[in-house]
C-alpha cells in the first residue's frame, strides 16, 4: 500500500456506490430510516427528560415549625436553610398566616373553623429547589439534614412523585438503549449485505486483480471506503430529515406546547454528533465484517 | 500430479502439452501459486511456494504473466485500463502506467484500440490485451493455459509469434496447449504429461 494509491482505491469505492446504486440506495434508505427512528427516540427522550427536570425543580418543600419554638432555633433554621446550595426560601408561613389561608380555601366553609379555640397549624417555611447544572437534586438526602435541626417539627415534599417520575425515566432510558442496539445491529447486518452483494458483484474483477498480484488490503479498502461512505450519507441524510421534521412539527404544534409551557427543543449538539458518528462507524464496521470474509471468499475464487 | 520433476532455466520456451485432465492446468496453477502441492516444493527465482505467505505471494504474482483460455478481461473497463489495472495495484504513477501501458499495447499491435470495450473487439484481439496485461510488469515468466483454444489457425500463428517477440525479451515461458497447430511450431522443449505424470520430454 502506498499513499499515492489513495485516490485510485477512493475512485474505485465511488464506483462501487455507482455502479450498484440500486443496492446502495435501499440500504442507505433503510439505514437512514433507522437512524430516524433512533433521532426521534433521542428528541423525545431529551425533551421529556428536559420536562420532567423541570418539573422537579418546582418542587416544593415544607419545613413545619414546633409551637414552642425559640426564636433563636428559628433564625438558626432560617440560616441553615438559606445556605443549603440547591434550595431557595420562598417565604415563612407563620401560624396565623397558616390559618388565614387556610380559611381563604374553605371560603364558604370557613365558619367551620370558627370552634378552634386555638391555632393548629405549625408555622412553616417554604422552600423551592432550584436546578444547578449537572448536579441532581437529593431530596430525601436534604431533608434528613433539615430534620435534625432543633426546632423542626417535620418535613414533607412530594416525594412519592419525584421517585416515579424518576422511575419512568429510567425505564425509558432502558427501553431507548435496547431499541437503539436493536438498530444498530439491523444496520449492521444491511451494510455487511450490502457489500457483501457488491463484493459478489465484483467478484470476476477481484479475481483478476488476484491474478495480477494485488494484495488483500489493496482490494478490500474501496470497499471499506464503500460502506464509510453509505454510514457518512445515511448520518448526514438522517439528520437533515429529523431536522427537517422538528421545523416543520414545532412550527405547527407550537401553540399546543405553549400552551403546556413547554419547550420543544432539537438535539443538542453532541446527540448530533452521537448520531453521525453511529452511522458511520457502522458503516465501516459493517464493511469490515463483509471483507473479513475475503478469506473464504478466496477459497471459492480460487486464485 | 505426482512424480513431477523439472527444472526451467531462465529464457526457456517451454510447452506443455498432452490429453486433457492430464493435469497441464493443475501444474500451472501450481506454479502460479492457486493450489499447494500436498508434498514436494516449488521453487520459482528463488522463492520456496510451499513455504510463502499470502502477501509475499501477491507480491510474486507481479513477476508473473498468466494468460487463459477465456482472456479473463474486465467487461466494463476500456482495453486501456484492463492492461493497466496490473501497473495499478502496484501503485505505479500516473505517468508511468501511462506509458507502459501504450508500451505494452503497442508491442501487441493493439494501440489503436485502447479506448474500445473487450466485447468489441475479436476473440484474436482480446487474447492480445490479455497478453500485453501479462507482459506490461515485464514478467521473469509468463504462463499460458490454452492460450489458442478459443482461437481459428490463422490467430493462432499471430498469438504464437507475439510469444516469441515476448521470449526475445527474456521472459520464461510455458505454455500449456494440445493444439497441433502451436506444437508443430519449434520450442526449445515439450514436456508431454498424462495422468499427472511426465510421459516425455524433448
Amino acid at each position: 500500500m502506498k499513499f499515492g494509491q489513495l485516490p485510485y482505491l477512493l475512485r474505485q469505492g465511488l464506483l462501487n456506490i455507482i455502479n450498484n446504486r440500486v443496492v446502495h440506495l435501499i440500504g442507505i434508505v433503510t439505514m437512514v430510516v433507522s437512524m430516524l427512528i433512533f433521532g426521534t427516540f433521542l428528541i423525545l427522550f431529551v425533551n421529556l427528560n428536559t420536562w420532567l427536570h423541570g418539573i422537579g425543580s418546582s418542587l416544593s418543600m415544607s419545613v413545619y415549625l414546633q409551637d414552642e419554638i425559640s426564636e433563636q432555633n428559628k433564625n438558626n433554621i432560617k440560616d441553615f436553610l438559606s445556605e443549603l446550595p440547591n434550595v431557595e426560601i420562598k417565604r415563612f408561613i407563620s401560624k396565623e398566616t397558616a390559618l388565614k389561608e387556610l380559611k381563604r380555601s374553605l371560603r364558604t366553609h370557613s365558619d367551620l373553623l370558627g370552634g378552634l379555640s386555638s391555632n393548629p397549624l405549625p408555622a412553616s417555611f417554604e422552600l423551592v429547589f432550584k436546578k444547578i447544572k449537572d448536579q441532581k437534586i437529593q431530596p430525601q438526602k436534604i431533608k434528613e439534614e433539615i430534620l435534625k435541626m432543633e426546632g423542626v417539627e417535620d418535613v414533607q415534599y412530594s416525594d412519592e412523585w419525584l421517585k416515579r417520575l424518576e422511575v419512568i425515566m429510567n425505564t425509558v432510558e432502558l427501553i431507548g438503549f435496547i431499541i437503539a442496539g436493536l438498530l444498530c445491529m439491523g444496520i449492521l447486518l444491511i451494510v455487511t449485505n450490502t457489500i457483501k452483494l457488491t463484493i459478489y458483484s465484483r467478484k470476476e474483477e477481484i479475481e483478476i486483480m488476484k491474478l495480477v498480484g494485488a494484495t488483500d488490503w489493496f482490494i478490500k479498502i474501496p470497499f471499506l471506503i464503500e460502506g464509510t461512505l453509505q454510514g457518512i450519507l445515511s448520518g448526514i441524510l438522517a439528520l437533515a430529515i429529523l431536522f427537517s421534521g422538528y421545523i416543520l412539527i414545532s412550527s405547527k404544534n407550537m401553540g399546543i406546547l405553549a400552551f403546556a409551557l413547554l419547550d420543544f427543543t432539537f438535539l443538542p449538539q453532541e446527540y448530533l454528533f452521537l448520531i453521525f458518528f453511529i452511522s458511520t462507524a457502522l458503516g465501516f464496521i459493517g464493511s469490515f465484517i463483509a471483507t473479513g470474509r475475503f478469506i473464504s471468499i478466496e477459497r471459492f475464487f480460487s486464485v | 500430479m505426482n512424480d513431477i520433476n523439472f527444472r526451467a532455466s531462465e529464457g526457456e520456451f517451454i510447452f506443455l502439452t498432452g490429453p486433457s485432465g492430464a493435469g497441464k492446468t493443475t501444474l500451472l496453477r501450481l506454479i502460479f501459486g492457486s493450489e499447494k502441492p500436498s508434498s514436494g516444493h516449488i521453487v520459482i527465482n528463488g522463492v520456496n511456494l510451499s513455504r510463502i505467505s499470502r502477501r509475499k505471494l501477491d507480491l510474486l504474482r507481479r513477476k508473473m504473466g498468466f494468460i487463459f483460455q477465456d482472456f479473463k478481461l474486465l467487461p466494463r473497463k476500456t482495453v486501456f485500463e484492463n492492461v493497466a489495472l496490473a501497473l495499478e495495484i502496484k501503485g505505479e504513477t500516473r505517468r508511468f502506467i501511462r506509458k507502459k501501458t501504450h508500451q505494452s499495447l503497442r508491442m501487441v499491435g493493439l494501440a489503436d484500440k485502447e479506448k474500445a470495450y473487450p466485447l468489441s473487439l475479436s476473440g484474436g484481439e482480446q487474447q492480445r490485451v490479455a497478453i500485453a496485461r501479462a507482459i506490461v510488469n515485464d514478467p521473469l515468466i509468463l504462463l499460458a493455459d490454452e492460450p489458442t483454444g478459443n482461437l481459428d489457425p490463422d490467430l493462432t500463428k499471430e498469438i504464437i509469434m507475439l510469444f516469441r517477440r515476448v521470449h526475445a525479451k527474456g521472459t520464461t515461458i510455458l505454455v500449456a496447449t494440445h493444439s497441433q497447430e502451436l506444437l508443430r511450431t519449434p520450442a526449445e522443449r515439450t514436456i508431454v504429461l498424462n495422468h499427472g505424470k511426465i510421459v516425455t520430454e524433448k
